[in-house]
């Protein structure tokens, strides 16, 4: 059977994104569209959004390569 | 936080949430009682909320109920579960208690609807709350305490202790005197924390353990044993729990004490407690009574105190 198209990922609430912040060290987030991310600069941990869910649980975060 | 201070296996409890979302349904009868309730005392409240957060929101029942009123915005559900945050409306975010992603001053309102007692450190919690709140917002939950399954409690210590070994089967639940205590030292202001019994009955111990699976809050302390319970050992707690607490129809009881806290975050001009001694009438008038002076207590060997000139 044929793979259901994709539906297009659905975009998280503009009024929670503005008040999220890092559940580590609370500062800002950066929202990464494209990879539907918020970044965290100081924690160095992406946490996804999935199906515009933002998942704020350091253990679901992507770890960022230091610089 | 060390181990040693952790009570609660917050990753166990999160796949349990998971697992059993599907089930929660059927046995969310406690948390549609404490939606009513929240509502209920929010409907009461003179005040606007224009954002709202249902902090362990399960299915966002609670939102649901809150988002309904006059007085309130939009609610946002913050769940530990992913697959119960899938069922809130959204927008729904998966977050801990016990580490909150949200801005000082951010929210207007927080309610929570029976989740904060699996939390480990719920000090921490409430002041992570407060500080999310903007001033003079309210933040109302309720969560289960300490007498919650006393039944069970006292049946399964019984049963195992008599097999030479008990271990905690039942987490320890807030008591309602620490909590209001909790609240004022965590910041809020005007805090008041109240209780409500609620007894449950079951046809069998193996019906109240389902319940309480269902409602994901089977056993998640970390110093559980990994063993399950065997089937002796739960037939001699069923036995054991019947002789002391069953009922005259063939049934078992089950307590389930919730606790509900309130409180502000603290604004100026906010109605606060008058400085002592700055009172501007005095109580013995209104109670049409004669006032003594503080130490003139009765039968109090007064002389001794005096000093000998």
């Amino acid at each position: 059977m044929p793979d259901a198209p994709k539906r297009p990922e659905p975009a998280p609430d503009p009024k929670l994104l503005e008040i999220l912040v890092c559940p580590l060290t609370k500062t800002t987030l950066d929202y990464d569209a494209a990879r539907q991310e918020l970044i965290s600069r100081a924690a160095r941990l992406a946490y996804p959004i999935r199906d515009g869910i933002p998942i704020m649980l350091p253990d679901e975060a992507r770890k960022l390569d230091a610089d | 936080m060390t181990d040693q201070a952790r009570l609660f296996d917050r990753p166990l409890l999160r796949r349990r949430r998971d697992r059993f979302a599907a089930k929660f349904r059927h046995h969310d009868f406690l948390f549609a009682h404490c939606a009513e309730e929240i509502a209920g005392r929010l409907q009461a409240v003179l005040h606007e909320f224009p954002l709202c957060l249902d902090l362990g929101a399960h299915r966002g029942d609670l939102g649901r109920a809150v988002s309904a009123l006059p007085n309130i915005g939009q609610v946002i559900y913050g769940e530990l579960s992913e697959v119960l945050a899938r069922h809130c409306p959204s927008p729904a975010v998966v977050c801990d208690e016990e580490c909150l992603p949200f801005a000082d001053a951010s929210l207007d309102l927080v309610v929570s609807g029976l989740s904060l007692h699996h939390v480990n450190d719920l000090p921490g919690a409430l002041i992570q709350i407060r500080r999310a709140l903007k001033p003079d917002g309210l933040f109302l939950a309720a969560m289960l305490g300490g007498a919650t399954l006393s039944e069970l409690r006292e049946a399964l210590l019984i049963a195992e202790s008599e097999e030479g070994g008990a271990s905690p089967r039942v987490a320890p639940f807030a008591d309602i005197r620490e909590a209001g205590a909790l609240l004022q030292r965590s910041g809020f202001a005007l805090p008041v924390a109240d209780t409500e019994s609620l007894t449950v009955s079951y046809r069998s111990l193996r019906d109240l353990l389902n319940e309480i699976r269902g409602m994901g809050a089977a056993n998640v302390l970390l110093e559980r044993k990994r063993a399950p319970l065997l089937r002796r050992t739960l037939n001699r707690a069923e036995a054991i729990y019947r002789e002391r607490f069953g009922l005259s129809d063939g049934r078992i009881p089950a307590t389930f004490e919730i606790v509900y806290l309130s409180g502000w975050s603290p604004a100026p001009g906010q109605q606060k407690p008058l400085r002592p001694g700055s009172a501007q009438h005095r109580l013995a008038d209104a109670l049409h009574t004669e006032e003594s002076a503080a130490g003139d207590k009765a039968g109090f060997p007064r002389r001794k105190l005096d000093k000998e000139e």
